[in-house]
Protein backbone atom coordinates (compact mmCIF):
# COMPACT_ATOMS: atom_id res chain seq x y z
CA UNK A 1 0.00 0.00 0.00
CA UNK A 2 2.30 2.43 0.37
CA UNK A 3 2.71 4.01 -3.12
CA UNK A 4 6.08 5.78 -3.70
CA UNK A 5 5.49 9.43 -5.71
CA UNK A 6 7.21 12.60 -6.30
CA UNK A 7 5.19 14.45 -3.60
CA UNK A 8 6.99 11.49 -1.01
CA UNK A 9 10.67 12.46 -1.67
CA UNK A 10 10.87 16.05 -1.34
CA UNK A 11 11.35 16.99 2.12
CA UNK A 12 8.77 19.89 2.96
CA UNK A 13 5.96 17.82 0.89
CA UNK A 14 2.73 17.71 2.39
CA UNK A 15 1.02 15.19 4.15
CA UNK A 16 -2.70 16.76 3.47
CA UNK A 17 -3.30 19.34 0.77
CA UNK A 18 -6.04 21.26 -0.11
CA UNK A 19 -6.06 23.74 -3.04
CA UNK A 20 -9.42 26.01 -3.42
CA UNK A 21 -11.81 24.12 -1.86
CA UNK A 22 -15.13 25.11 -1.54
CA UNK A 23 -18.28 23.36 0.08
CA UNK A 24 -21.85 24.52 0.06
CA UNK A 25 -25.27 23.10 1.46
CA UNK A 26 -28.06 24.79 -0.57
CA UNK A 27 -27.33 28.90 -0.38
CA UNK A 28 -24.88 28.50 2.48
CA UNK A 29 -21.21 28.08 2.30
CA UNK A 30 -19.87 26.31 4.27
CA UNK A 31 -16.00 26.73 3.15
CA UNK A 32 -14.87 28.56 0.75
CA UNK A 33 -11.80 28.83 -1.29
CA UNK A 34 -9.57 26.75 1.74
CA UNK A 35 -5.83 26.14 0.85
CA UNK A 36 -4.06 24.19 3.36
CA UNK A 37 -0.84 22.68 3.71
CA UNK A 38 -0.85 19.81 6.35
CA UNK A 39 2.95 18.84 7.12
CA UNK A 40 3.77 15.53 8.76
CA UNK A 41 4.24 14.67 12.42
CA UNK A 42 2.69 18.09 13.39
CA UNK A 43 -0.37 19.29 15.20
CA UNK A 44 -3.01 21.67 14.35
CA UNK A 45 -5.89 22.81 15.93
CA UNK A 46 -8.48 24.44 14.34
CA UNK A 47 -10.46 27.02 16.07
CA UNK A 48 -13.36 29.38 15.49
CA UNK A 49 -16.57 30.25 16.19
CA UNK A 50 -19.61 27.69 15.73
CA UNK A 51 -20.69 27.21 11.97
CA UNK A 52 -17.69 28.69 10.60
CA UNK A 53 -16.76 25.33 8.80
CA UNK A 54 -14.41 23.65 10.96
CA UNK A 55 -16.03 20.70 10.86
CA UNK A 56 -16.93 20.80 7.23
CA UNK A 57 -13.33 21.35 6.73
CA UNK A 58 -12.27 18.27 8.48
CA UNK A 59 -15.17 15.96 6.90
CA UNK A 60 -14.19 16.94 3.40
CA UNK A 61 -10.09 15.63 4.41
CA UNK A 62 -11.98 12.42 4.32
CA UNK A 63 -14.65 12.60 1.89
CA UNK A 64 -17.13 12.48 4.41
CA UNK A 65 -18.49 15.64 2.68
CA UNK A 66 -17.04 15.76 -1.34
CA UNK A 67 -16.00 19.06 -2.24
CA UNK A 68 -17.50 21.09 -5.01
CA UNK A 69 -14.61 22.53 -5.99
CA UNK A 70 -11.17 22.64 -5.36
CA UNK A 71 -9.35 19.46 -4.83
CA UNK A 72 -7.80 17.07 -1.67
CA UNK A 73 -4.30 15.37 -1.68
CA UNK A 74 -3.61 12.63 0.73
CA UNK A 75 0.05 11.70 0.78
CA UNK A 76 0.18 13.20 -3.05
CA UNK A 77 -2.41 11.40 -4.36
CA UNK A 78 -6.19 13.31 -4.59
CA UNK A 79 -9.51 12.02 -3.51
CA UNK A 80 -11.77 11.74 -5.99
CA UNK A 81 -15.44 9.52 -6.49
CA UNK A 82 -13.00 6.45 -7.23
CA UNK A 83 -14.85 4.34 -4.75
CA UNK A 84 -11.41 1.56 -4.13
CA UNK A 85 -8.69 4.51 -4.53
CA UNK A 86 -11.19 6.56 -1.86
CA UNK A 87 -11.44 3.61 0.38
CA UNK A 88 -7.68 3.10 0.37
CA UNK A 89 -7.13 6.89 1.32
CA UNK A 90 -9.86 6.91 3.93
CA UNK A 91 -7.46 4.13 5.37
CA UNK A 92 -4.45 6.67 5.89
CA UNK A 93 -6.57 9.40 7.87
CA UNK A 94 -8.99 7.94 10.89
CA UNK A 95 -11.68 9.67 12.66
CA UNK A 96 -12.71 10.64 15.34
CA UNK A 97 -16.36 12.05 16.38
CA UNK A 98 -17.74 13.86 19.12
CA UNK A 99 -20.45 11.94 19.56
CA UNK A 100 -18.23 9.16 19.62
CA UNK A 101 -19.90 6.65 16.62
CA UNK A 102 -18.90 3.29 18.62
CA UNK A 103 -20.91 0.58 16.61
CA UNK A 104 -23.25 -0.87 19.64
CA UNK A 105 -23.93 -4.15 18.70
CA UNK A 106 -20.39 -4.68 18.95
CA UNK A 107 -18.31 -5.07 22.21
CA UNK A 108 -15.09 -2.70 21.54
CA UNK A 109 -12.80 -5.83 20.92
CA UNK A 110 -15.31 -6.04 17.63
CA UNK A 111 -14.85 -2.36 17.32
CA UNK A 112 -11.36 -2.63 17.02
CA UNK A 113 -11.12 -5.31 14.70
CA UNK A 114 -14.04 -5.14 12.20
CA UNK A 115 -12.58 -2.53 9.61
CA UNK A 116 -9.11 -4.39 10.42
CA UNK A 117 -10.87 -7.74 9.20
CA UNK A 118 -12.71 -6.22 6.79
CA UNK A 119 -10.79 -3.63 4.78
CA UNK A 120 -7.16 -4.71 5.61
CA UNK A 121 -8.17 -8.32 5.57
CA UNK A 122 -6.46 -9.22 8.65
CA UNK A 123 -7.17 -12.70 10.53
CA UNK A 124 -8.91 -12.82 13.70
CA UNK A 125 -5.57 -13.09 16.26
CA UNK A 126 -3.48 -10.71 14.26
CA UNK A 127 -6.53 -8.08 14.60
CA UNK A 128 -7.48 -9.33 18.09
CA UNK A 129 -3.55 -8.22 18.74
CA UNK A 130 -3.65 -5.19 17.83
CA UNK A 131 -6.64 -4.06 19.26
CA UNK A 132 -5.68 -4.69 22.47
CA UNK A 133 -2.46 -3.25 21.84
CA UNK A 134 -4.40 -0.11 21.20
CA UNK A 135 -6.66 -0.63 24.31
CA UNK A 136 -3.68 -0.80 26.66
CA UNK A 137 -2.43 2.24 25.45
CA UNK A 138 -5.58 4.13 25.95
CA UNK A 139 -5.96 2.56 29.60
CA UNK A 140 -9.10 0.57 28.75
CA UNK A 141 -7.73 -3.03 28.17
CA UNK A 142 -10.15 -4.47 30.92
CA UNK A 143 -13.06 -3.15 28.81
CA UNK A 144 -12.46 -4.88 25.60
CA UNK A 145 -15.44 -7.37 26.35
CA UNK A 146 -17.98 -4.70 27.75
CA UNK A 147 -20.22 -2.86 24.98
CA UNK A 148 -20.31 0.82 24.26
CA UNK A 149 -23.00 1.24 26.29
CA UNK A 150 -21.50 0.14 29.80
CA UNK A 151 -18.84 2.83 29.42
CA UNK A 152 -18.75 5.83 30.91
CA UNK A 153 -18.31 8.77 27.88
CA UNK A 154 -14.78 9.18 28.20
CA UNK A 155 -13.92 5.61 28.01
CA UNK A 156 -16.46 5.50 24.99
CA UNK A 157 -14.37 8.28 23.58
CA UNK A 158 -10.75 6.13 24.42
CA UNK A 159 -12.26 3.36 22.87
CA UNK A 160 -12.90 5.66 19.64
CA UNK A 161 -9.50 7.17 19.52
CA UNK A 162 -8.13 3.61 19.87
CA UNK A 163 -10.75 1.98 17.13
CA UNK A 164 -8.92 5.32 14.71
CA UNK A 165 -5.67 3.89 15.90
CA UNK A 166 -5.53 0.20 15.50
CA UNK A 167 -6.32 0.97 11.74
CA UNK A 168 -2.40 2.75 11.68
CA UNK A 169 -3.38 5.76 9.86
CA UNK A 170 -0.90 8.55 9.32
CA UNK A 171 -2.94 11.53 10.24
CA UNK A 172 -5.96 12.01 13.05
CA UNK A 173 -8.58 13.39 12.72
CA UNK A 174 -10.35 15.04 15.67
CA UNK A 175 -13.78 16.80 15.55
CA UNK A 176 -14.14 18.74 18.93
CA UNK A 177 -13.59 15.22 20.42
CA UNK A 178 -14.66 16.30 24.17
CA UNK A 179 -17.68 18.49 23.64
CA UNK A 180 -20.23 15.85 24.39
CA UNK A 181 -18.16 15.20 27.80
CA UNK A 182 -18.70 15.55 31.30
CA UNK A 183 -16.16 18.07 32.75
CA UNK A 184 -14.43 15.46 35.02
CA UNK A 185 -14.07 13.11 31.74
CA UNK A 186 -12.19 15.40 29.52
CA UNK A 187 -8.71 15.17 30.92
CA UNK A 188 -8.39 11.93 30.09
CA UNK A 189 -9.11 12.20 26.33
CA UNK A 190 -7.00 14.87 26.56
CA UNK A 191 -4.36 13.17 27.90
CA UNK A 192 -4.78 10.77 25.37
CA UNK A 193 -3.98 13.07 22.51
CA UNK A 194 -1.14 14.43 24.25
CA UNK A 195 0.28 11.32 24.23
CA UNK A 196 0.13 10.86 20.77
CA UNK A 197 0.97 14.51 19.97
CA UNK A 198 4.32 13.35 21.83
CA UNK A 199 4.38 10.51 19.38
CA UNK A 200 4.77 12.54 16.68
CA UNK A 201 1.44 11.86 14.85
CA UNK A 202 0.19 13.74 12.43
CA UNK A 203 -3.09 15.49 14.06
CA UNK A 204 -6.19 17.91 12.36
CA UNK A 205 -8.29 18.65 15.63
CA UNK A 206 -10.93 20.66 15.94
CA UNK A 207 -11.26 21.67 19.59
CA UNK A 208 -12.90 24.51 22.05
CA UNK A 209 -10.17 23.55 24.70
CA UNK A 210 -7.95 26.09 24.47
CA UNK A 211 -5.08 24.66 26.75
CA UNK A 212 -5.12 21.77 24.91
CA UNK A 213 -4.21 24.14 21.50
CA UNK A 214 -2.14 26.15 22.82
CA UNK A 215 -0.03 23.45 24.88
CA UNK A 216 -0.22 20.34 22.37
CA UNK A 217 -0.61 22.50 18.94
CA UNK A 218 2.51 23.82 15.92
CA UNK A 219 0.00 25.57 14.64
CA UNK A 220 -3.27 27.11 15.42
CA UNK A 221 -5.33 27.52 12.04
CA UNK A 222 -8.60 30.39 12.75
CA UNK A 223 -11.71 30.00 11.19
CA UNK A 224 -14.42 32.44 10.29
CA UNK A 225 -17.30 32.02 7.97
CA UNK A 226 -16.26 29.64 5.76
CA UNK A 227 -12.47 30.93 5.32
CA UNK A 228 -8.87 30.51 7.15
CA UNK A 229 -8.55 34.02 8.71
CA UNK A 230 -4.99 33.24 10.32
CA UNK A 231 -2.64 30.39 10.58
CA UNK A 232 0.25 31.02 13.01
CA UNK A 233 1.68 29.51 15.76
CA UNK A 234 0.36 28.39 19.31
CA UNK A 235 2.36 30.87 21.12
CA UNK A 236 1.71 33.92 18.31
CA UNK A 237 -1.61 33.11 17.92
CA UNK A 238 -2.33 33.22 21.49
CA UNK A 239 -0.45 36.03 22.42
CA UNK A 240 0.18 38.72 19.23
CA UNK A 241 -2.23 38.21 16.74
CA UNK A 242 -3.17 41.88 15.48
CA UNK A 243 -6.50 39.43 13.70
CA UNK A 244 -9.30 41.79 15.62
CA UNK A 245 -11.56 38.71 14.71
CA UNK A 246 -9.16 36.63 16.49
CA UNK A 247 -8.73 38.85 19.77
CA UNK A 248 -12.48 38.85 19.77
CA UNK A 249 -12.94 35.22 19.33
CA UNK A 250 -10.20 34.81 21.94
CA UNK A 251 -11.99 37.17 24.24
CA UNK A 252 -15.07 34.90 24.30
CA UNK A 253 -13.37 31.85 25.00
CA UNK A 254 -11.53 33.10 28.49
CA UNK A 255 -14.82 35.37 29.67
CA UNK A 256 -16.83 32.37 29.12
CA UNK A 257 -14.38 29.87 31.18
CA UNK B 1 -70.33 -15.02 8.49
CA UNK B 2 -71.24 -13.20 12.04
CA UNK B 3 -73.61 -15.72 13.28
CA UNK B 4 -71.58 -18.76 13.38
CA UNK B 5 -69.45 -16.49 15.76
CA UNK B 6 -72.65 -16.06 18.01
CA UNK B 7 -71.13 -19.70 19.81
CA UNK B 8 -67.88 -18.16 20.56
CA UNK B 9 -68.57 -14.80 22.03
CA UNK B 10 -71.24 -16.82 24.34
CA UNK B 11 -68.52 -18.71 25.36
CA UNK B 12 -66.47 -16.21 26.16
CA UNK B 13 -68.96 -13.95 27.39
CA UNK B 14 -67.98 -14.74 31.05
CA UNK B 15 -63.76 -13.93 30.75
CA UNK B 16 -65.32 -10.59 29.09
CA UNK B 17 -67.58 -9.54 31.88
CA UNK B 18 -65.36 -10.14 34.59
CA UNK B 19 -64.78 -6.24 36.21
CA UNK B 20 -61.45 -5.00 36.46
CA UNK B 21 -60.42 -4.21 40.20
CA UNK B 22 -59.62 -0.88 41.77
CA UNK B 23 -56.13 -2.22 42.86
CA UNK B 24 -53.58 -1.39 40.23
CA UNK B 25 -51.94 -4.97 40.15
CA UNK B 26 -55.56 -6.22 39.38
CA UNK B 27 -56.59 -4.06 36.63
CA UNK B 28 -53.12 -4.80 34.76
CA UNK B 29 -53.78 -8.40 34.64
CA UNK B 30 -54.76 -9.77 31.22
CA UNK B 31 -58.03 -10.54 31.32
CA UNK B 32 -58.81 -10.09 27.65
CA UNK B 33 -55.54 -12.80 27.58
CA UNK B 34 -57.47 -15.79 29.82
CA UNK B 35 -61.21 -14.61 27.57
CA UNK B 36 -58.94 -15.74 24.60
CA UNK B 37 -57.26 -18.50 26.22
CA UNK B 38 -61.11 -20.11 27.66
CA UNK B 39 -62.50 -19.79 23.85
CA UNK B 40 -59.67 -21.61 22.18
CA UNK B 41 -59.95 -23.92 25.66
CA UNK B 42 -63.63 -24.66 25.13
CA UNK B 43 -63.37 -24.85 21.53
CA UNK B 44 -60.58 -27.69 21.73
CA UNK B 45 -62.53 -29.64 24.54
CA UNK B 46 -65.37 -29.49 22.12
CA UNK B 47 -62.93 -31.12 19.40
CA UNK B 48 -62.30 -33.42 22.00
CA UNK B 49 -65.36 -34.41 23.36
CA UNK B 50 -65.81 -35.86 19.83
CA UNK B 51 -68.59 -35.62 17.30
CA UNK B 52 -69.27 -33.11 14.35
CA UNK B 53 -66.45 -30.42 16.32
CA UNK B 54 -64.13 -33.40 16.32
CA UNK B 55 -64.81 -34.19 12.36
CA UNK B 56 -63.99 -30.75 11.28
CA UNK B 57 -61.43 -30.49 13.33
CA UNK B 58 -59.70 -33.51 12.07
CA UNK B 59 -60.68 -32.65 8.00
CA UNK B 60 -59.65 -29.23 8.26
CA UNK B 61 -56.00 -29.96 10.49
CA UNK B 62 -55.14 -31.15 7.26
CA UNK B 63 -54.47 -28.29 5.72
CA UNK B 64 -51.83 -27.10 8.39
CA UNK B 65 -48.80 -27.66 6.40
CA UNK B 66 -50.11 -25.99 3.01
CA UNK B 67 -51.02 -22.93 5.53
CA UNK B 68 -47.61 -23.16 7.01
CA UNK B 69 -45.35 -23.96 4.20
CA UNK B 70 -46.81 -20.82 1.93
CA UNK B 71 -46.68 -18.40 4.82
CA UNK B 72 -42.80 -19.62 5.50
CA UNK B 73 -41.86 -19.68 2.03
CA UNK B 74 -43.47 -16.33 0.81
CA UNK B 75 -42.21 -14.45 4.73
CA UNK B 76 -38.62 -15.97 3.27
CA UNK B 77 -38.90 -14.11 -0.54
CA UNK B 78 -40.43 -10.93 0.82
CA UNK B 79 -37.80 -10.89 3.66
CA UNK B 80 -35.41 -10.67 0.38
CA UNK B 81 -37.64 -8.39 -2.17
CA UNK B 82 -38.20 -6.23 1.01
CA UNK B 83 -34.54 -5.48 2.03
CA UNK B 84 -33.09 -4.82 -1.58
CA UNK B 85 -36.13 -2.74 -2.27
CA UNK B 86 -35.37 -1.00 0.67
CA UNK B 87 -31.86 -0.45 -0.12
CA UNK B 88 -33.32 1.01 -3.71
CA UNK B 89 -35.54 3.53 -1.96
CA UNK B 90 -32.63 4.81 0.04
CA UNK B 91 -30.25 4.94 -2.71
CA UNK B 92 -28.89 8.37 -4.63
CA UNK B 93 -29.28 6.48 -7.68
CA UNK B 94 -32.13 7.73 -9.34
CA UNK B 95 -33.71 4.88 -11.33
CA UNK B 96 -33.44 2.61 -8.58
CA UNK B 97 -35.14 4.52 -6.23
CA UNK B 98 -37.90 5.48 -8.23
CA UNK B 99 -38.24 1.94 -9.38
CA UNK B 100 -38.44 1.11 -5.97
CA UNK B 101 -41.04 3.51 -5.41
CA UNK B 102 -43.14 2.65 -7.83
CA UNK B 103 -42.96 -1.14 -6.90
CA UNK B 104 -43.54 -0.22 -2.96
CA UNK B 105 -46.87 2.74 -4.26
CA UNK B 106 -48.17 0.31 -6.56
CA UNK B 107 -48.84 -3.02 -4.11
CA UNK B 108 -49.85 -0.64 -1.35
CA UNK B 109 -52.40 0.80 -3.07
CA UNK B 110 -54.19 -2.23 -4.73
CA UNK B 111 -55.80 -4.89 -1.87
CA UNK B 112 -54.36 -8.01 -1.10
CA UNK B 113 -57.12 -10.19 -2.34
CA UNK B 114 -57.31 -8.21 -5.73
CA UNK B 115 -53.15 -8.90 -5.95
CA UNK B 116 -53.57 -12.53 -5.65
CA UNK B 117 -55.57 -12.82 -8.22
CA UNK B 118 -54.14 -11.00 -10.70
CA UNK B 119 -50.85 -12.39 -9.94
CA UNK B 120 -51.65 -15.82 -10.17
CA UNK B 121 -54.44 -15.49 -13.23
CA UNK B 122 -52.59 -12.53 -15.17
CA UNK B 123 -49.04 -11.85 -13.92
CA UNK B 124 -47.94 -15.64 -14.07
CA UNK B 125 -49.98 -16.79 -17.32
CA UNK B 126 -48.41 -13.36 -19.29
CA UNK B 127 -44.90 -13.93 -17.91
CA UNK B 128 -45.14 -17.72 -19.18
CA UNK B 129 -46.36 -16.47 -22.22
CA UNK B 130 -43.38 -13.87 -22.75
CA UNK B 131 -41.13 -16.39 -21.89
CA UNK B 132 -42.69 -18.86 -24.94
CA UNK B 133 -41.84 -16.16 -27.30
CA UNK B 134 -38.87 -15.46 -26.26
CA UNK B 135 -37.70 -19.54 -26.60
CA UNK B 136 -39.15 -19.26 -30.15
CA UNK B 137 -36.93 -16.44 -30.92
CA UNK B 138 -33.88 -17.64 -29.36
CA UNK B 139 -34.28 -20.97 -32.09
CA UNK B 140 -32.20 -23.65 -30.12
CA UNK B 141 -31.10 -21.64 -27.59
CA UNK B 142 -34.35 -21.40 -26.23
CA UNK B 143 -35.35 -24.88 -26.16
CA UNK B 144 -34.89 -25.49 -21.83
CA UNK B 145 -37.46 -22.66 -21.61
CA UNK B 146 -39.98 -24.87 -24.26
CA UNK B 147 -41.31 -27.05 -21.89
CA UNK B 148 -43.17 -24.20 -19.86
CA UNK B 149 -46.87 -24.43 -19.92
CA UNK B 150 -49.17 -22.15 -18.22
CA UNK B 151 -50.13 -25.05 -16.03
CA UNK B 152 -46.75 -26.38 -15.39
CA UNK B 153 -46.55 -23.40 -12.31
CA UNK B 154 -49.14 -24.96 -9.83
CA UNK B 155 -51.40 -22.42 -8.01
CA UNK B 156 -50.03 -23.35 -4.61
CA UNK B 157 -46.81 -21.31 -6.20
CA UNK B 158 -48.11 -18.52 -7.95
CA UNK B 159 -50.17 -17.97 -4.03
CA UNK B 160 -46.67 -17.92 -2.51
CA UNK B 161 -45.39 -15.62 -5.64
CA UNK B 162 -48.67 -13.44 -5.14
CA UNK B 163 -48.06 -13.02 -1.46
CA UNK B 164 -44.31 -12.82 -1.70
CA UNK B 165 -44.53 -9.91 -3.69
CA UNK B 166 -47.23 -8.02 -2.13
CA UNK B 167 -45.26 -8.65 1.59
CA UNK B 168 -41.94 -7.71 0.04
CA UNK B 169 -43.16 -4.40 -0.84
CA UNK B 170 -44.65 -3.80 2.58
CA UNK B 171 -41.85 -5.37 4.27
CA UNK B 172 -39.44 -2.93 2.20
CA UNK B 173 -41.07 0.02 4.18
CA UNK B 174 -40.27 -1.39 7.97
CA UNK B 175 -36.67 -2.49 6.54
CA UNK B 176 -36.64 1.07 5.08
CA UNK B 177 -37.69 2.70 8.93
CA UNK B 178 -35.36 0.63 10.60
CA UNK B 179 -32.22 1.37 8.40
CA UNK B 180 -33.35 4.91 8.89
CA UNK B 181 -33.41 4.72 12.79
CA UNK B 182 -30.18 3.55 12.66
CA UNK B 183 -27.98 7.33 13.40
CA UNK B 184 -25.88 8.72 10.34
CA UNK B 185 -22.82 8.81 12.30
CA UNK B 186 -22.47 5.29 12.04
CA UNK B 187 -22.49 5.50 8.24
CA UNK B 188 -19.88 7.86 8.68
CA UNK B 189 -17.75 6.01 11.21
CA UNK B 190 -17.49 2.69 9.01
CA UNK B 191 -17.14 4.64 5.66
CA UNK B 192 -14.26 6.47 7.48
CA UNK B 193 -12.60 3.66 8.50
CA UNK B 194 -12.45 2.27 4.65
CA UNK B 195 -15.42 0.31 4.49
CA UNK B 196 -17.31 0.35 1.53
CA UNK B 197 -21.14 1.26 1.56
CA UNK B 198 -22.23 -2.62 1.01
CA UNK B 199 -20.38 -3.48 3.65
CA UNK B 200 -20.75 -0.69 5.86
CA UNK B 201 -24.74 -1.75 5.57
CA UNK B 202 -23.97 -5.07 5.85
CA UNK B 203 -21.62 -5.27 9.00
CA UNK B 204 -22.66 -2.00 10.58
CA UNK B 205 -26.13 -0.55 9.95
CA UNK B 206 -28.22 -3.54 9.36
CA UNK B 207 -27.71 -5.55 12.31
CA UNK B 208 -28.77 -2.49 14.35
CA UNK B 209 -31.66 -1.95 11.71
CA UNK B 210 -32.78 -5.73 11.92
CA UNK B 211 -32.63 -5.57 16.03
CA UNK B 212 -34.61 -2.15 16.14
CA UNK B 213 -37.78 -3.87 13.80
CA UNK B 214 -37.62 -7.53 14.95
CA UNK B 215 -41.18 -6.75 16.44
CA UNK B 216 -42.35 -4.81 13.23
CA UNK B 217 -41.40 -8.18 11.63
CA UNK B 218 -42.91 -10.49 13.14
CA UNK B 219 -45.93 -8.72 13.15
CA UNK B 220 -45.44 -8.78 9.50
CA UNK B 221 -45.36 -12.76 9.63
CA UNK B 222 -48.62 -12.66 11.59
CA UNK B 223 -50.28 -10.53 8.91
CA UNK B 224 -49.11 -12.96 6.51
CA UNK B 225 -49.76 -15.77 7.83
CA UNK B 226 -54.01 -14.61 8.40
CA UNK B 227 -53.49 -13.11 4.69
CA UNK B 228 -52.31 -16.64 3.39
CA UNK B 229 -56.10 -17.46 4.19
CA UNK B 230 -56.97 -15.79 0.47
CA UNK B 231 -55.05 -18.13 -0.99
CA UNK B 232 -58.25 -20.40 -0.70
CA UNK B 233 -59.60 -18.11 -3.62
CA UNK B 234 -57.24 -20.11 -5.76
CA UNK B 235 -58.12 -23.63 -4.57
CA UNK B 236 -55.30 -24.22 -2.50
CA UNK B 237 -55.75 -26.56 0.20
CA UNK B 238 -54.83 -24.73 2.87
CA UNK B 239 -57.00 -24.52 6.14
CA UNK B 240 -59.58 -22.16 5.17
CA UNK B 241 -60.06 -24.36 1.79
CA UNK B 242 -60.86 -26.83 3.64
CA UNK B 243 -63.09 -25.23 6.36
CA UNK B 244 -64.88 -24.30 2.72
CA UNK B 245 -65.08 -27.30 1.64
CA UNK B 246 -66.02 -29.70 4.50
CA UNK B 247 -68.73 -26.75 5.25
CA UNK B 248 -70.05 -26.71 2.07
CA UNK B 249 -70.45 -30.94 1.53
CA UNK B 250 -71.52 -31.30 5.52
CA UNK B 251 -73.38 -28.24 6.47
CA UNK B 252 -72.01 -27.91 9.50
CA UNK B 253 -70.93 -23.88 9.05
CA UNK B 254 -70.58 -23.59 12.88
CA UNK B 255 -68.15 -26.29 13.47
CA UNK B 256 -66.16 -25.83 10.45
CA UNK B 257 -65.80 -21.66 10.91
CA UNK B 258 -65.04 -22.01 14.92
CA UNK B 259 -62.71 -24.58 14.43
CA UNK B 260 -60.79 -22.53 11.47
CA UNK B 261 -60.91 -19.45 13.37
CA UNK B 262 -59.79 -20.70 16.79
CA UNK B 263 -56.84 -22.62 15.05
CA UNK B 264 -55.60 -19.40 13.66
CA UNK B 265 -56.03 -17.75 16.94
CA UNK B 266 -54.46 -20.40 18.68
CA UNK B 267 -51.46 -19.79 16.20
CA UNK B 268 -51.23 -16.06 16.01
CA UNK B 269 -51.53 -15.85 19.91
CA UNK B 270 -48.44 -17.56 20.36
CA UNK B 271 -46.67 -15.89 18.04
CA UNK B 272 -47.57 -12.30 18.83
CA UNK B 273 -46.52 -13.65 22.51
CA UNK B 274 -43.29 -14.51 20.88
CA UNK B 275 -42.96 -10.88 19.27
CA UNK B 276 -44.01 -9.00 22.65
CA UNK B 277 -41.16 -11.53 24.61
CA UNK B 278 -38.39 -10.18 22.09
CA UNK B 279 -39.64 -7.06 21.96
CA UNK B 280 -38.75 -6.91 25.75
CA UNK B 281 -35.54 -8.43 25.66
CA UNK B 282 -33.83 -6.45 23.04
CA UNK B 283 -35.32 -3.33 25.19
CA UNK B 284 -34.13 -5.06 27.97
CA UNK B 285 -30.58 -5.54 26.43
CA UNK B 286 -30.33 -2.30 24.27
CA UNK B 287 -26.43 -1.64 23.91
N1 LIG C 1 -25.23 18.61 6.29
C1 LIG C 1 -25.46 19.95 6.30
N2 LIG C 1 -26.58 20.45 5.72
C2 LIG C 1 -26.81 21.78 5.69
N3 LIG C 1 -25.98 22.70 6.22
C3 LIG C 1 -24.87 22.26 6.82
C4 LIG C 1 -24.55 20.87 6.89
N4 LIG C 1 -23.37 20.74 7.54
C5 LIG C 1 -22.99 22.00 7.85
N5 LIG C 1 -23.86 22.92 7.42
C6 LIG C 1 -23.75 24.37 7.55
O1 LIG C 1 -22.46 24.75 7.12
C7 LIG C 1 -21.93 25.72 7.98
C8 LIG C 1 -20.62 25.25 8.56
O2 LIG C 1 -20.89 24.13 9.41
P1 LIG C 1 -19.78 23.36 10.24
O3 LIG C 1 -20.49 22.23 10.91
O4 LIG C 1 -18.66 23.03 9.35
O5 LIG C 1 -19.35 24.45 11.30
P2 LIG C 1 -18.47 24.25 12.61
O6 LIG C 1 -17.44 25.29 12.54
O7 LIG C 1 -18.04 22.85 12.73
O8 LIG C 1 -19.50 24.62 13.75
P3 LIG C 1 -19.62 24.01 15.23
O9 LIG C 1 -18.54 24.65 16.06
O10 LIG C 1 -20.98 24.45 15.67
O11 LIG C 1 -19.49 22.54 15.13
C9 LIG C 1 -22.97 26.00 9.03
O12 LIG C 1 -23.68 27.17 8.67
C10 LIG C 1 -23.88 24.81 8.99
O13 LIG C 1 -25.18 25.17 9.31
MG1 LIG D 1 -18.51 21.27 14.06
Amino acid sequence: MTNTNAFQNGNVSPIIKLENVSKTFGAIEAIKNINLEVEAGKVYSILGPSGSGKSTLLRCINYLEEPEQGRVFIDGEELCGNQKLLNRLRTKTAMVFQQFNLYPHMNIRENLTIALRIVKKMDKVQANQIAEAQLAKVGILDKADAYPSQLSGGQQQRAAIARALAMEPEIMLFDEPTSALDPEMIKEVLDVMLLLANEGMTMLVVTHEMGFARAASDQIIFMDAGQVLEQANAETFFTASHNTRVKTFLSQIISRS
Amino acid sequence: MSHLNLQAAEKSASAFEVKPNKSIKQSNFPYWLVGLILLIALTFALVLSGGNFSDAFYFIREGLTITILTTLAAFSIAMVIGLITSLGRISTNVFARNLATFYVELIRGIPVLVLIFFIALVGVPSLIDGLGKLADSLGAWGAPLRGLRNDSIPMQSRAIIALSITFGAYLSETFRAGIQSVPKGQMEAARSQGLSYGQAMRHIILPQAFRNILPAIGNEFISLLKDSSLVSVLAVRDITQLARLYSGRTFQFRESYLTLSVLYLSITLILSSLVKFTEKRSRRDQH
